[in-house]
């Protein structure tokens, strides 16, 4: 049981603040737009690896508003293409020591994955997917019927429905967290370090001079900074395009609903690519849910009555027994989608401008690995290896990464 | 859910078309553009919040391409028309 | 069997039927109801006062608002969880469970938390179950536990769920006196109005609150008006775009168009904030008037009433005549005690007092005063929020209106309008002027009408504003004052979180998770905000409100869903197939044979013999026009326009990528006339793709029809395919007549035909394409006539095998998202030297600079060993295996007797003959060999004969 909590029970005084409330200066070293579990957890970063706490997180509203406190949550690596596992391996990495080095629960609860497999060019692909986990030492392999029946028994595996389930990726090491919690803890680390949180403060332009960052125009007036990093996975493009880079991403909304809470019945994270839905059950017994994105580009985060039928549909395709639950909440989150369904990351044309968007609809599962790569290519100059592949030049030298097969339902 | 007016068809629910994207003209000498040029035409984007024009395909109805002004955010479509006829083959 | 012992004499307009009785269980004891009662309103009725157990610490809970909106009266029935009883209709022979308690309803042990909750203030989940890292499973195990409310039942299968589209020009929302006049107001104009009201019967408030002699007038108007149609039981759960409306009445969800949008939807009953204002006692006015009036219950002995306004007193007022002892009424509204109440001016609730159930209430006077008063029921009455999430769903904007106490519309949508209670109007006089203001307005609106009279909007003003109304802070007493019931969420929680720097409504929500349970809201949204700012220094105007979101009310996947069905795609051929014992598999949304029985014997019979493959999913475009040629020339890699007529090319379509997106085959039957197929997954695609470009600027003179569904097709294949086919026609098959890659139309079993000769299969064969309602006669034609040659129906399986002996690609299995038409190996179908193709420009690239990765043929070193398709092809770094390529296809060759693949390579490797290579499966090494070409027949002889 926790000191802090049994301290806390006795006094009479407040809690310690998580973050502080200080005014914005016109000067930083770094500025981060965004103020998310990417932004934040670089900003954790900067200051933690490399010394770096002359840094100022804007965000236009509350601290983890954006994707951050819409997705899914659901944290696993079992994508398609090597760089693309080691990326979110080192992610899932750094998330099971998150609690501990943040000293904050973030609750990762790691249950266990299954992609499932509806025909035979699913299979294919799930075991394709299987066997570049293995040889990138993650842990994910094919299972058949029978163990997907004691895994996870309310799945209908019957001839009846109009997919039967063939087989399933089964990655043990993915699960969900709670991801508010993320952005807390980061939030709160990384302000302990020196790191000034500045949340209602909305970036209406940047100034670039001579091929050169130069600062943030915000609603609270300029902030001069000569790097500053766009971490604002929704609206990449237009902070990108205040600085004259055009990003090769389309957005789109991606939807998501909770239902009432329920005992605890389900302890696997579902995912279903052929019928475009995933389920997992959170800690407070609500199932959370959602689908791919919505069909047409739009910033726009109102939910729509066609998702929540479809999704209703898929999840009793899959789950009979559900048709009595009941949902109780529609919201959406916006997705950046770039051609190749991998971020964009690092350098851009403009000198101390760096990006990191292209977040699509797996972002949230990579704000560890993210905010320490890009700290690090703040810091030194120099793109970690890791992170190369997502380079925004890959476009022009056609060195596109390979994502888009493992993604028909990208969670 | 979205009402667009098909400029065939009229008023008909969203789910009837399917989206086709910004409009992005093809550039005619595709061959005399620099590798970022032609990259620039296959992938970059402006995606930005406000009016854009995009088409769509009358999926479930008339078959018909057709050209729409929307609002990215408020989703306020402000007019639909017909591309121009084809051209000649040269 | 327990007595109905509450239960009064019979009511003027309640809800039950006297006459009939019947049972049901609760927690395995057995009670009466009456047809009309709720769960709740027969056990109220019953003397229950506890229904369920709270979700954190597992306090005993009673009725609190009975209008459906506060978690206190949710219940299990059989499989169905979280259902709110003082809504349900009971039922005779339900079988209904409290949630969330063990061992019982009673005696929940999880109440002992009670004594830790010092230890479990808001969010202290965050700050503990840290470390030991290896023991956060077990916490969880035992958090996941205690969380949750109701149990799914793994064998539930619910049925009977129903949609419907609904039509109108105005809908009001909310059968209440304000809606019933918005109804009537806009139909006089002339528009087609639906009205859908939430509970079984119109008359919203009106059937159980003040001024209930108005009702009968408002009804009788409405009856007869064709223009009307009303919905009751119906409850409006979102507002969408275009003002695209969801409801759910029972089993049936309703998708209602409405061009206008009214909403009369009324107001949430708040409660107050003292210490113990969660007991088994503590009820809503509202809640109170309900069982009193519809239902007939006595929900106490002896009450004390808070009376905020006019409405608290008809409360105090319905509770003497129904013999409930009133010993007090605090008032707020200066009213004196001339009615025969103990009136107490100036006190407010400091805490309430009990075990399972309330039994005193401590008042202050805010001086230091206090009074103690023994009682069994506290009423609280006179706080009110507007029910105006719809409204927000749509976009309206509202402002809090400090002296009013409340927030008001600020701004509307277009179309969208507010009228009656959630407008801030009170009483039944305004109420009916501002809901024909808001009809007038919505017809107006439609050009119906000319909007409402200018006198309407004096008479509305004559009225007087709404009464202002401070809002009541909590009462410091001892104990938990809870602002959120369903999260158990106490007002201390609020000051702490804010406390610790969750100051921003959103972020207090997710931290406390205050508003996040069953209500969204309803009973805490607005105290939670009161409280936010008052803990920041702010004023309520100053505070962001969370968003409002869809459903209004909790609405059940089975609703959602409806009868879900999923379509299926059959060939001619299919129940043809399925008699001859085929196994159909998916393909798309086409149903296909995979094979019928023995694949490898299928293979054998078309390698040898002859063999009918139904190939009628594949996608067919038929072009015409003088443009054609032209078109096609830019849409495909290959050349097109000088295919002379009769003749058939393989057909390869890129993107402007240059990767493969479809492949197929086209022939030329005349010099306007081409005919195209696609593959059966790629069809819609393809043809909406090719539109696009026919449209935006190709497709001048060219003309396409899709005969996609119009068409069956089929491959005759195998050495004596000929001899078959020749059987049934009178066209000359010989081969210097009808030669390999030509295409003919003629009569086939008396079927006028399109034949194609094709090598897919790497054998002599005819690809014959008929009008779909001749499909069968012709199939079993073909069988008919190849019965002596031996003739077997073969399946995808056996195509893909053979296909795979000829190292035929297939698109989207062989080819991915990156796959570009030069790397595949299909260099002998691009021409780079056409002008301008989708593609070109990528393709050169590529010509220039190389493939880096090639997609190649290969044979198992140990024949009988065949690779899983999907599997990696590693090499060896620096001591460490690193992925080099990956199969793509793979089976084991009948004809061959060994087994072969297609895979991708590394450039150089890929182009080596022979080149050996290892595989990696299950931790071992695979070793195979690249193999260039077809593996059967390399010269091509067979297709050529």
């Amino acid at each position: 049981m926790s000191i802090t909590l049994i301290r806390q029970a006795f006094s009479r005084s407040a809690p310690p603040r998580m973050w502080r409330k200080v005014p914005l200066r016109d000067e930083y070293e770094v500025v981060i737009i965004g103020g998310g579990a990417h932004g934040l957890a670089c900003a954790y970063y900067l200051a933690k690896d490399h010394g770096i706490t002359d840094v100022a997180v804007l965000d236009k509203s509350y601290i983890g508003s954006g994707g951050s406190g819409r997705n899914t949550a659901i944290v696993r690596s079992n994508y398609l293409t090597p760089e693309g596992v080691r990326f979110y391996d080192e992610s899932v990495k750094l998330y099971e020591q998150m609690a501990c080095e943040l000293d904050f629960n973030v609750m990762f609860s790691q249950r266990g994955h299954l992609t499932l497999a509806h025909s035979d060019a699913s299979v294919r692909t799930m075991r394709r997917r299987a066997e570049v986990n293995k040889l990138q030492g993650v842990n994910s392999r094919l299972i058949w019927p029978d163990e997907i029946a004691r895994l996870c028994p309310h799945l209908d595996l019957s001839d009846h429905p109009r997919h039967p389930i063939q087989a399933a990726l089964y990655h043990p090491p993915g699960g969900i967290i709670r991801h508010d919690a993320v952005v807390w803890g980061y939030a709160r680390e990384a302000d302990r370090r020196g790191v000034e949180i500045h949340q209602e403060t909305e970036v209406t332009g940047l100034r670039v001079d001579d091929g050169r960052i130069q600062g943030a125009e915000t609603s609270r007036g300029l902030v001069k900074a000569g790097k500053v990093l766009n971490a604002t996975a929704g609206w990449g493009s237009t902070i990108a395009g205040m600085a004259g880079i055009e990003l090769p991403m389309t957005t789109f909304p991606l939807q998501a609903c909770v239902t009432e809470p329920l005992k605890p019945f389900l302890n696997t994270v579902v995912v279903s690519g052929s019928l475009h839905v995933y389920v997992s059950q959170s800690d407070r017994g609500e199932l959370v849910t959602g689908a791919s994105v919505d069909p047409f580009a739009s910033y726009s985060l109102a939910g729509s009555l066609s998702f929540l039928e479809e999704i209703s549909g898929h999840l009793l395709e899959l789950f009979p027994c559900l048709s009595q639950v009941r949902i109780l909440r529609q919201w959406a989150g916006l997705c950046e989608m770039p051609p190749d369904f991998s971020p964009i990351m690092g350098i851009t044309p403009v000198e101390g401008f760096f990006i990191d968007t292209g977040w699509g609809t797996y972002g949230f599962k990579a704000s560890p690995i993210c905010g320490k790569t890009l700290a690090a290519l703040i810091a030194t100059g120099r793109t970690p290896d890791l992170i190369a592949p997502f380079r925004l030049s890959r476009f022009a030298e056609n060195q596109l990464v390979g994502e888009k097969g493992a993604a028909s339902v990208g969670h | 859910m979205l009402i667009l007016d098909c400029p065939n068809c009229g008023k008909r629910n969203a789910s009837e078309f399917r989206y086709g994207g910004e409009v992005h003209p093809r550039p005619p000498a595709a061959q005399q553009l620099s590798e970022a040029e032609w990259a620039h035409y296959l992938y970059m984007r402006p995606n930005q919040q406000g009016v854009q024009s995009e088409w769509w395909y009358h999926r479930a109805g008339c078959g018909l391409w057709f050209l729409a002004e929307r609002h990215t955010y408020t989703g306020q479509v402000t007019r639909t028309w017909l591309p121009e006829n084809p051209k000649s083959d040269d | 069997m327990t007595d109905s012992t509450e239960r009064l004499a019979p009511q003027a307009g309640e809800a039950i039927d006297r006459s009939r009785s019947f049972e049901f269980t609760f927690e395995g004891r057995t009670y009466t109801a009456h047809p009309g009662d709720t769960i709740a309103s027969a056990l109220a009725a019953a003397g229950v006062r506890v229904f369920s157990r709270s979700f954190k610490y597992h306090r005993p809970r009673g009725l609190l608002c009975g209008a459906g909106h506060c978690p206190n009266c949710l219940v299990q029935i059989g499989d169905e969880p979280n259902v709110r009883s003082c809504q349900r209709p009971a039922e005779e022979g339900m079988a209904v469970k409290a949630q969330n308690a063990w061992p019982s309803l009673d005696f929940d042990l999880l109440s002992l938390t009670k004594y830790f909750s010092a230890l479990m203030p808001v969010g202290f989940y965050y700050k503990t179950f840290i470390r030991p890292r290896f023991l956060w499973p077990l916490y969880e195990k035992v958090l996941r536990r205690a969380a949750g409310l109701g149990k799914v039942d793994p064998h539930s299968h619910g049925e009977g769920f129903s949609k419907e589209f609904l039509h109108a020009e105005v809908v009001v929302v909310g059968g209440g006196p304000t809606g019933i006049s918005a109804a009537l107001a806009a139909a006089g104009q002339g528009a087609r109005v639906l009205l859908c009201e939430e509970q079984a019967a119109l008359g919203g408030h009106l059937r159980f609150w003040g001024a209930q002699e108005a009702l009968p007038g408002l009804l009788a108007e409405l009856a007869g008006q064709p223009r009307i149609q009303v919905l009751t039981g119906t409850m409006v759960t979102g507002w969408y775009a275009d003002h695209w409306l969801s409801a759910v009445q029972g089993k049936r969800l309703y998708k209602i168009r409405a061009r206008s949008v009214v909403a009369a939807t009324g107001a949430y009953e708040q409660p107050l904030l003292f210490a113990g204002n969660d007991l088994p006692g503590v009820m809503l006015g509202g809640a109170v008037l309900r069982l009193l009036r519809l239902y007939g219950v006595k929900p106490g002995h002896r009450a004390v009433v808070v009376a905020g306004d006019a409405q608290g007193w008809e409360v105090a007022q319905a509770l003497r005549s129904a013999g409930v002892e009133v010993g007090a009424v605090l008032s707020g509204d200066g009213r004196d005690g001339a009615e025969g109440f103990e009136v107490l001016r100036g006190y407010a609730v400091a805490q309430a007092e009990g075990g399972r159930r309330l039994r005193r209430v401590v008042l202050a006077d805010g001086q230091g005063g206090r009074r103690r008063l023994e009682c069994d029921l506290l009423v609280l009455g006179g706080n009110w929020a507007p029910a105006a999430d719809l409204a927000y769903m749509a976009g309206c904007r509202a402002e809090y209106d400090a002296d009013r106490g409340e927030y008001r519309f600020a701004q509307m949508r277009p179309g969208f309008f507010a009228a009656g209670r959630v407008n801030g109007v009170p009483g039944i006089e305004g109420q009916r002027l501002d809901g024909q203001r808001a009809g007038l307005e919505a017809a107006g609106y439609l050009g119906l009408g000319s909007g409402p009279v200018a006198g309407l909007a004096e008479e509305l003003r004559q009225l007087g504003p709404t009464p202002a109304r401070a809002w009541v802070p909590p009462a410091s007493g001892e104990g938990k004052n809870f602002v959120c019931l369903c999260e158990d969420v106490t007002d201390t929680d609020v000051q702490t979180a804010v406390a610790e720097g969750y100051e921003s409504p959103e972020l207090l929500k997710r931290y406390s998770t205050i508003s996040m349970g069953p209500c969204q809201g309803k009973m805490c949204g607005i105290n939670a905000l009161h409280l936010c700012a008052r803990a920041r220094g702010l004023s309520m105007r100053q505070a962001v409100r969370t968003t409002a979101r869809p459903p209004t009310v909790p609405v059940s996947l089975g609703n959602l869903a409806g009868q879900h069905l999923e379509p299926v795609q059959h060939t001619p051929i299919h129940q043809w197939h399925l008699d001859h014992g085929a196994r159909m598999m998916g393909a798309g949304l086409w149903m296909r044979p995979e094979h019928y029985g023995d694949a490898a014997a299928e293979v054998r019979a078309v390698r040898q013999g002859v063999g009918l493959i139904d190939v009628s999913t594949l996608g067919k475009m038929q072009f015409t026009g003088p443009g054609v040629g032209a078109l096609l020339e830019k849409l495909y890699v290959n050349p097109w326009r000088r295919l002379g007529v009769g003749r058939a090319r393989y057909g390869v379509m890129c993107n402007d990528e240059g990767v493969v997106i479809d492949d197929g085959v086209g022939a030329r039957l005349g010099e306007e006339e081409w005919y195209l197929t696609t593959t059966s997954s790629g069809a819609a695609g393809v043809f909406e793709l090719v539109q696009w470009w026919m449209q935006a600027g190709w497709g001048k003179g060219a003309h396409l029809a899709d005969l996609t569904e119009a068409f069956a097709a089929f491959n005759l294949a195998g050495p004596q395919s000929r001899a078959v086919l020749q059987r049934l026609t009178t066209l000359d098959l010989g081969n210097g007549a009808f030669p390999y890659m030509h295409a003919r139309q003629g009569e086939v079993a008396g079927v006028s035909c399109r034949l194609m000769r094709l090598g897919f299969t790497g054998e002599l064969s005819y690809e014959i394409h008929c009008p779909s309602g001749y499909g069968l006669h012709l199939w079993e034609a073909l069988m008919e006539a190849g019965k002596a040659f031996g003739i077997a129906p073969f399946g995808v399986e056996a195509q893909r095998v053979l296909r795979l002996e000829k190292a035929h690609i297939i698109v989207g299995q062989d080819t991915d998202a990156l796959a570009d038409a030069l790397s595949v190996g299909l260099e002998g179908v691009v021409k780079l030297d056409k002008p301008d193709f989708l593609g070109k420009r990528s393709l050169m690239r590529v010509a220039g600079a190389g493939s880096q990765q090639r997609l190649t043929g290969f044979r198992m070193m140990r024949p009988g060993l065949v690779p899983e398709e999907g599997l990696q092809i590693v090499g060896r770094r620096g001591g460490k295996l690193e992925i080099i390529g990956w199969i793509t296809s793979s089976r084991f060759s009948p004809t061959l007797g060994e087994a072969i693949g297609l895979c991708w390579l590394p450039s150089g490797l890929a182009g080596r003959s022979g080149a050996e290579f290892s595989i990696f499966r299950e931790g071992e090494l695979l070793e195979a060999r690249v193999h260039l070409g077809a593996f059967y027949d390399p010269a091509g002889e067979k297709v050529r004969g």
